[in-house]
């Protein structure tokens, strides 16, 4: 170590002495761990008093008002746990295999469970929502939360003093949390599960895999091994900060137009950046497809209109295309397909058409 | 520990230790940055010289006394080397000063300067402790994270100010001296 990164060394654990010089009684052996510290090495001494320059720097500066803060997102934190470990999120999924868990959460939500008084269903089983296909569907909850519902997905509404817990059972919706960092809000969805304080992020649980992308906001994704934890954020709050999540190894850390895609054994793909207003599209009625098949960009069209198109062979199937399209306009999209393709258009219903290759 | 807790601990904690600390940063015996090295040297030594049982009573307090008192001799010897500027230089109050007001200035403005090195984050954090004044838990409840994370946003904060200041240091430790 050269005499630059002892230095800097030396700064950072200074900097660490005065925050805990600051935020409490020290203890007898703190202190002598302290005073140790200061006797090591001059250079500690100097950077202690370096550190209380910056802070008298701080304590005497006038213009805060000046200061912009534009741009601070909510930090956010993403567990994942490996296994469901315990079955309280109702006994209806009692007997299905153990899944991984994942939790998108805010580091907040481990602040002390001071309570705070607020509106909750009456039910504990909750609201239940759903869309079919074709509908779309904005909710606003009692808490101020926003939340986005993409077509033939059902999800539940278990709001309760302490937290504000959504069981998303199919399908995909957008988030738009209102900040309470006394009550995490929790998005289940098949083991998964997303824990959030003020941000927006989408969890899609379409497919075989689970998506999780934010669009504000950082989020931390990392192993959770008990559901337990998820429900009780006051306790480890109480405990002196960080929660679960911050403690967990091998966190991951995914902020604004980051994307994780959860496979159904919990391993990981690496986060990815994405434009997640390209990502999110959806939630504005816009289908972006980015080089994907035919039969996959039927598949998603389809679940947003009762006029059902179905590709007639597998050639065209597997076809692969890119635009954007807006989601309740699937005759759009067949005029695109024919403008890059020869394709016959079989309307054997309103409500039917089939396109096929031309031999 | 509720935050009003953790404060009124924090003002006790600062009252003990205050005046030593004050006297050291903002006296008018108070030390240019530059000088902080050497004064740190000598502040070492005589910490070495403290029993260990003296010292760990009140660290922070003896820590910041001997600094102010080897700050007071270096800023003597610094006046005699320096004998134009000691004379009405040493009677000033710091906190009142008409004359000072460019000195402020250029200090304000080097703050500034420097809080806007760190991210929008890092300014919210210190902007809601110092010019709001709310404790960890307050700010963490604020913005939606854990008072861990405030405390390490704290924490860098002050690696990169510490950087930042080092040559232009704010306007009160200078007064003694220049």
């Amino acid at each position: 170590m050269d005499a630059g990164e002892r230095r800097a060394r030396a700064c950072a654990e200074a900097a660490e002495w005065w925050l805990q010089l600051q935020a409490r009684e020290m203890s007898h052996s703190e202190r002598e761990q302290f005073v140790k510290w200061l006797r090591e090495s001059a250079v500690h001494v100097a950077e202690m008093l370096r550190i209380a320059h910056v802070h008298n720097a701080l304590a005497q500066f006038e213009r805060w008002a000046r200061i912009s803060t534009a741009g601070s997102a909510a930090e956010t934190v993403v567990e994942f746990p490996q296994e469901r470990a315990t079955p309280s999120e109702g006994s209806e999924r009692g007997g299905r295999p153990p899944r991984r868990m994942v939790v998108v959460g805010a580091i907040a939500a481990s602040m002390l469970g001071i309570g705070a008084l607020t509106l909750f269903l009456p039910s504990s089983n909750g609201r239940t929502l759903e869309t079919e296909r074709g509908e779309r569907r904005e909710v606003t909850l009692s808490d101020g939360s926003m939340l986005q519902l993409d077509p033939q997905t059902k999800l539940r509404v278990k709001f309760a003093e302490q937290t504000r817990r959504i069981v998303l059972e199919r399908g995909r919706a957008l988030f738009r949390v209102e900040k309470d960092p006394h009550r995490p809000f929790i998005v289940e969805t098949d083991g998964t599960t997303v824990r959030a304080v003020g941000t927006a992020f989408a969890v899609d649980n379409y497919q075989q895999n689970i998506i999780v992308t934010v669009a504000e906001g950082r989020v931390l994704v990392a192993p959770l091994p008990r559901l337990a934890a998820l429900s009780e954020p006051a306790q480890s709050a109480s405990q002196g900060g960080g929660n679960a999540a911050s403690r967990a190894p091998g966190a991951i850390a995914l902020s604004a137009n980051q994307q994780l895609t959860l496979g159904r054994k919990g391993a990981l793909e690496a986060v990815r950046k994405v434009d997640s207003q390209r990502e999110l599209a959806w939630t504005k009625g816009r289908l972006v497809l980015d080089n994907v098949t035919v039969a996959a960009a039927i598949a998603a069209l389809n679940r947003y209109n009762r006029v059902q198109l179905r590709v007639a062979d597998e050639v065209l199937a597997a076809r692969r295309v890119s635009g954007v399209f807006d989601t309740s306009d699937p005759e759009s999209f067949v005029a695109f397909v024919q403008t890059v393709v020869a394709v016959r258009v079989l309307r054997a219903t309103d409500h039917d058409i089939t396109i096929a290759s031309v031999d | 520990m509720s935050d009003t807790e953790a404060r009124r601990r924090l003002s006790d904690w600062f009252h003990r230790w205050h005046t030593p600390l004050r006297r050291f940063l903002i006296g008018k015996t108070a030390l240019p940055v530059a000088d902080l090295d050497d004064v740190s040297q000598e502040v070492f030594l005589r910490l070495l010289r403290y029993g260990q049982t003296e010292l760990v009573e009140q660290p922070q307090a003896y820590l910041f006394k001997i600094a102010s008192n080897v700050a007071a001799e270096w800023s003597m010897r610094a006046r005699s080397r320096h004998p134009h500027d000691s004379n009405w230089l040493a009677n000033l109050i710091v906190e009142d000063l008409p004359e000072e007001d460019a000195a402020r200035e250029s200090s304000q403005r080097e703050i500034e300067r420097a809080i806007n090195t760190l991210s929008p984050r890092y300014r919210e954090v210190l902007k809601l402790q110092f010019a709001e004044g709310l404790g960890h838990s307050e700010i963490a409840a604020r913005l939606g994270t854990s008072p861990r994370s405030v405390k390490r946003y704290i924490r860098k904060s002050y690696e990169k100010l510490r950087v930042e200041l080092e040559s232009e240091l704010p306007g009160a430790v200078n007064h003694g001296r220049r």
